[in-house]
């Protein structure tokens, strides 16, 4: 067993080398690119400290922060992604297609309704009411999709729908109960906002999305034996059940802590995972740790196009990997899917 | 008697189409026919609310929406629901005579439906600062209020007259007024709040951004360096921690200044009399040094 271990051990290694150099390109570039069209002299300058002012301002207090709130978010979804995926053995499985975003979103609103502003305090319970939604979204996504003990295939995709089609008519009827001024705001979040983010939201956003992904990662091997089949994993020494619990726990944290800072933003927990596996084979124990990188590389470079494509207006993020997205999840309907055992 | 009678049914035949003579052109020059002036008005604008309220046609109100709350006493009118989807039943249980409704807001749905139950429709569509002045000179006519009207509008312009005079030759500051904090949305080309801050001695930062409301980039909004950084009030966004997130930016000439300000929204946002109460806020926040006593004199 240590041989084969090992060698994945040193491929992995390899795979998170070079995926954190393409991390770290496409940082750099979305730190020089924006519309304030500071220099790149003048950036640098912010860098080491040489320069003050808005340059500053627009460097360190809005880019940098949304670098890094966008690779938090994009890994936690590619995780969150990946997880759903290898839980439900579907491989369209995802936070937004399996109705978990809509449930974490609609928690936010709620929570938004009882008055929870943009304090500290507040974005931890916004976050838990998210995390609420989240669980009560996918726990109805569960029980409806069962069948004997599987979750076959079309019958999960379509719970998924449905409930997410539920959640989304209860945030309409909030949103229009809510004042008329409010609503400009809500409508952009829902399409997912990378904003400037302050220092201290970006703290509690890194730390749930820390504990989301201990929850996932650390189950790679566990899930390999899981596609096996309950039955063989049981055999093999997983317990399934606890194996399942925490995996939907730790998905559904990372789905509602993107949620809750960055609002819903689709499709990144499908196509990260899934170009991994494209590249990479089924190995959960590589495609789950790339995908952390790999999905804050791919919502980083959505991000960067959305706030150059048309500045100095904005689109959302979302819009973005929605357009990605939606065709490819019909690329793996018609040629993926029928491998799952359709 | 003979004679008597023909006159008499001569009169009856003519007294309703004496009476149909009353036929206005709306604001988007549509031709809107009513059998009399209108008695029984609904209105599904809020600034319309408002302005009906200002010349003392209140009276003739007999429906509001949700959102018309001001003065204090419209909500005391029944509501007939949302801007978006008003209650169409609602509607027809207050009898109204004619509904004031708007391009940018309502639904063109709304209207269809509010013909087809022959309902007559009044549409406005104001979209700068002169579309609001006539506006109320138009309301003003159609409820018989004209001479009210037309004194509400006089002094409203002397009102705009004597803010321009205030700030005239003064050095322009560069204005960011924030419509939404986040994600940032602020008033572009066309936008009413742009054409205000204008009267009122600014150049507002954002100015040629598109059209209307878009949503903006807070960098590119921040490097144009705004001396005068105005936030609009809405319920969840006149908080301190709203203001705190922008006085981190202690590099920006605003707020090292202290020139970050709240405002309330629906003094700017709204095609009502209003706005004249907003622009004289946003002209004593954007040139305080104008309004000083020393000056006042």
């Amino acid at each position: 067993m240590t041989g084969p271990a090992s060698a994945s051990g040193a491929r992995l290694a390899v795979l998170l080398v070079g995926l954190g150099l393409v991390v770290a390109l496409v940082a750099i570039g979305a730190l020089f690119l924006g519309s304030a069209r500071v220099p790149p002299g003048d950036v640098l300058a912010v860098l080491t400290g040489r320069v003050k002012g808005v340059d500053q301002v627009v460097v360190l207090s809005l880019r940098l922060p949304r670098i890094l709130a966008a690779l938090l978010a994009g890994g936690a979804l590619a995780v969150a992604g990946a997880g759903f995926q290898a839980l439900t053995r579907n491989p369209l499985a995802e936070p937004s297609v399996l109705g978990v975003s809509s449930g974490a979103a609609f928690g936010v609103i709620v929570a938004q309704v009882f008055g929870l502003g943009t304090g500290l305090v507040e974005a931890v319970g916004i976050a838990a009411c998210a995390f609420a939604g989240a669980l009560v979204a996918g726990a109805a996504v569960y029980v409806i999709a069962s069948r004997g003990g599987g979750l076959p295939v079309h019958t999960l995709l379509l719970a998924g729908v449905i409930v997410g089609i539920f959640f989304s008519s209860a945030i309409t009827v909030l949103i229009s109960v809510l004042d008329f001024d409010r609503l400009g705001g809500v409508v952009h979040w829902l399409l997912g906002n990378l904003g400037p983010i302050a220092p201290a939201s970006l703290a509690v956003f890194a730390a749930l999305t820390a504990v989301g992904l201990w929850l996932v990662v650390g189950q790679a091997r566990p899930l390999n034996l899981l596609a096996l089949g309950e039955e063989s994993a049981q055999q093999l020494g997983v317990d399934a059940e606890r194996l399942k619990r925490r995996v939907f726990a730790g998905a559904a944290l990372l789905t509602s802590a993107v949620v809750a800072f960055v609002g819903p933003i689709g499709f990144v927990g499908l196509i990260v995972p899934q170009v991994l596996r494209m590249l990479l084979g089924p190995d959960n124990r590589l495609v789950i740790p790339a995908a952390v990188l790999g999905g804050g590389a791919f919502l980083l470079l959505a991000d960067t196009l959305a706030r150059n494509v048309v500045a100095p207006a904005e689109l959302s993020v979302g819009v973005i990997t929605a357009f990605c997205g939606a065709p490819f999840f019909v690329y793996l309907l018609r040629s993926r899917a029928p491998q799952a055992g359709l | 008697m003979t004679r008597l009678l023909a006159a008499l049914a001569l009169a009856c035949l003519l007294l309703p189409q004496a009476a149909s003579a009353f036929t206005v052109t709306d604001q988007t020059g549509r031709r809107v026919v009513l059998p009399a002036p209108p008695a029984r008005i609904v209105s599904l604008v809020p600034s319309v609310t408002e302005t009906v309220f200002t010349i003392g046609a209140q009276d003739r109100l007999v429906g509001v929406t949700d959102f018309c709350d001001y003065p204090a006493a419209a909500r005391q009118k029944p509501s007939v629901g949302g801007m978006i989807s008003p209650s169409l039943e609602g509607i027809v249980a207050l009898k109204p005579d004619l509904v004031v409704a708007t391009t940018a807001g309502n639904r063109h749905e709304t209207f269809d439906q509010l013909a087809r139950l022959k309902i007559p429709v009044y549409l406005v569509n104001p979209v700068d600062a002169s579309d609001v002045l006539d506006l109320i000179a138009r309301l003003g006519r159609l409820t018989d209020r004209a001479e009210a009207a037309d004194r509400v509008v006089a002094a409203l312009r002397e009102r705009i007259h004597a803010v321009s005079a205030r700030v005239a030759g003064r050095p322009r500051p560069r204005v960011l007024y924030v419509l939404w904090p986040d994600p940032l949305i602020v008033p572009a080309r066309g936008a009413l709040v742009s054409e205000l801050i204008a009267l009122a001695g600014g150049d507002s930062v954002t100015a040629d951004g598109g059209q209307g409301y878009p949503r903006y980039s807070m960098e590119a909004a921040l490097a144009r360096n705004p001396e005068v950084i105005l936030i609009a009030s809405h319920d969840a966004t006149g908080s301190p921690l709203v203001r705190s997130k922008w006085e981190r930016f202690t590099q920006v000439p605003a707020v090292s200044a202290g020139r970050l300000h709240t405002v309330d929204g629906n003094l700017m946002h709204r095609y009502g009399p209003r706005i004249v109460d907003g622009l004289e806020v946003l002209a004593r926040l954007i040139h305080p040094e104008a309004f000083e006593k020393a000056v006042l004199r």
